[in-house]
């Protein structure tokens, strides 16, 4: 109430001298108009309840898994099909990177993210914390110059896989998401599939979006009614995935804006 | 023949097949998306998101509560006042006031308390809902827009009339005299009758006329009384249907 009369009466007497400088141009073109009055700063947030961990950097992920016998895997591409089974949740941080596609990361993704957010944020009152593992699944090629057959190539690799929805970093502690965004969007953006910055609140408003969606849909024609009550034989096109999925997926791919 | 039999089934010994086989199975590629079938497409498209209507703007419909606002302290006021109004004054006009300014309402003020008129103003809400529950329901239809009402404890149609000729801005609508419900017509009409005072001396001199007459008729000669009773019989037998007429006075 008193900021606002304050402006209110400031500005007036602004408009009033503006008016006699222009009358006087010549004079007083340089009349120089001074200025004061309150202003309300917003009440930062309280982080008196945030406990930094003892070691608030990324960790150092292992490019090579330490097995006693590395055995040779099939492509099992549907280890990056569909929504994610687990770490779709914020479990310690505030803000975190999620996948919004599958895909496969690699160890020189996880040494990017590693760098870059170790060194860009600040460990006194930031930490970070992987939520997937070291990678894990092999990857067979065959030697270069090599002809075709001879069985299975060598383990070239390990990846990691991510599905959609699935959490990749998070960030925590006295800290805003302001102050973080441009290190964990810049991140994001390197990732082997489309990935978002989100925190706590967004994630929540972001699954109570596609809540509202799939509750509002005002089409009777479900791709699940279709599909489960194989309608015209549909189910003769229709994968058990899409009998799962309701058509939301295509392989790795999420279609947004499907219910 | 069992020697060339051999030599046709067993492969020769060091050679190498020149063609490789070329598996035809699925291809796990996932740079691209697969192509969809076209009858999954359709259904892809066939059960696409329909968004709910949007809802109507704020304010674009009356809000259903508006009737709960009514029993405010000022409205009971003026209310009463208003009942108050209705229940001491006998003339009550209804008057349309088309933005006169303060100058010219001051002076008509000025004309009509002269003649004891006073002018009252009302929210026509307030009007409407005492009428509604009144025995001058029908004056409803009057307070439409800007209106006015033009009390006195006489009713001095007369010279409210000639008082609001002189304000255009005014605008007369209908009035309410002694409980009947006049139209501006009526109102004019009202305005022309003569005083009571006046109708009821012409009343009472026209039934004094007729007495004194018949007094000074009974004051004449006999042989006149009985001459005039004759030519009466006279008039009323229908026998003689066409009798001279004769003057009897």
């Amino acid at each position: 109430m008193m900021a606002s009369l304050f402006k209110s009466a400031l500005g007036r007497l602004t408009g009033i001298c503006r008016a006699h400088g222009q009358q006087q141009d010549i004079l007083h073109g340089h009349l120089k108009i001074l200025t004061a009055g309150l202003k309300m700063y917003e009440i930062p947030p309280d982080h008196s309840d945030v406990v930094l961990p003892e070691k608030p950097k990324l960790k150092f992920l292992n490019k090579v898994p330490n097995l006693k016998k590395a055995k040779k895997e099939g492509k099992k591409l549907r280890d990056i099909r569909g929504p994610t089974k687990g770490a779709n949740a914020f479990t310690s941080g505030q803000f975190a990177i999620v996948a919004m596609g599958g895909g496969y990361i690699h160890w020189g993704h996880l040494e990017m993210m590693r760098l870059t957010i170790n060194r860009k944020m600040d460990s006194r009152t930031t930490f970070a914390r992987w939520r997937i593992n070291a990678p894990y699944k092999p990857v067979t090629r065959k030697g270069l110059g090599q002809r075709m057959g001879g069985g299975k190539g060598a383990i070239d690799h390990y990846v990691t896989p991510v599905r959609y929805r699935r959490l990749i970093v998070e960030v925590g502690g006295k800290v805003e998401l302001g102050e973080v965004e441009h290190v964990l969007t810049e991140v994001a953006k390197k990732l082997p599939f489309p990935a978002k910055v989100m925190s706590r609140e967004s994630l929540e408003a972001f699954q109570k979006a596609q809540d509202e969606l799939e509750q509002n849909n005002q089409n009777p024609w479900t791709f699940k009614r279709i599909a489960q009550g194989n309608m015209m034989g549909i189910r003769k096109v229709l994968s058990p995935f899409d009998l799962h999925n309701h058509g939301r997926f295509t392989g790795k791919f999420h279609f947004p804006g499907r219910v | 023949m069992a020697a060339t039999l051999c030599v046709r089934l067993l492969p020769k010994q060091g050679w190498l097949p020149l063609t490789q086989s070329v598996r035809h199975g699925s291809k796990s590629v996932t740079r691209h998306r697969k192509p969809i079938h076209l009858l999954k497409q359709k259904l892809l498209a066939v059960t696409k998101y329909v968004p709910p209507p949007r809802a109507a703007p704020l304010g674009a419909y009356p809000s259903e509560s508006q009737k709960v606002q009514e029993d405010s302290g000022l409205l009971l006021i003026l209310k009463n006042d208003l009942k108050s109004v209705f229940r001491d004054n006998k003339m009550i006009a209804v008057v349309q006031n088309n933005s006169s300014s303060a100058e010219d309402m001051m002076t008509l003020k000025h004309r009509l308390f002269k003649h004891g008129i006073r002018v009252k103003f009302f929210p026509n809400e307030v009007t409407r809902s005492f009428l509604s529950d009144s025995v001058y329901s029908s004056m409803t239809p009057l307070f439409i827009g800007p209106t006015v009402l033009l009390v006195s404890k006489e009713p001095k149609v007369k010279e409210m009339l000639s008082a609001l000729r002189a304000s255009p801005q005014i605008t007369l609508l209908g009035g309410c005299v002694d409980d009947t419900l006049l139209s501006v017509q009526g109102l004019v009409g009202f305005s022309k009758l003569p005083s009571v005072t006046v109708v009821q001396g012409q009343l009472v001199s026209g039934l004094t006329v007729l007495t004194s007459r018949t007094a000074a008729m009974l004051g004449h000669h006999p042989a006149r009384l009985s001459l005039l009773l004759q030519q009466h019989v006279r008039q009323q037998s229908p026998e003689e249907a066409p009798p001279p007429p004769q003057q009897a006075t």
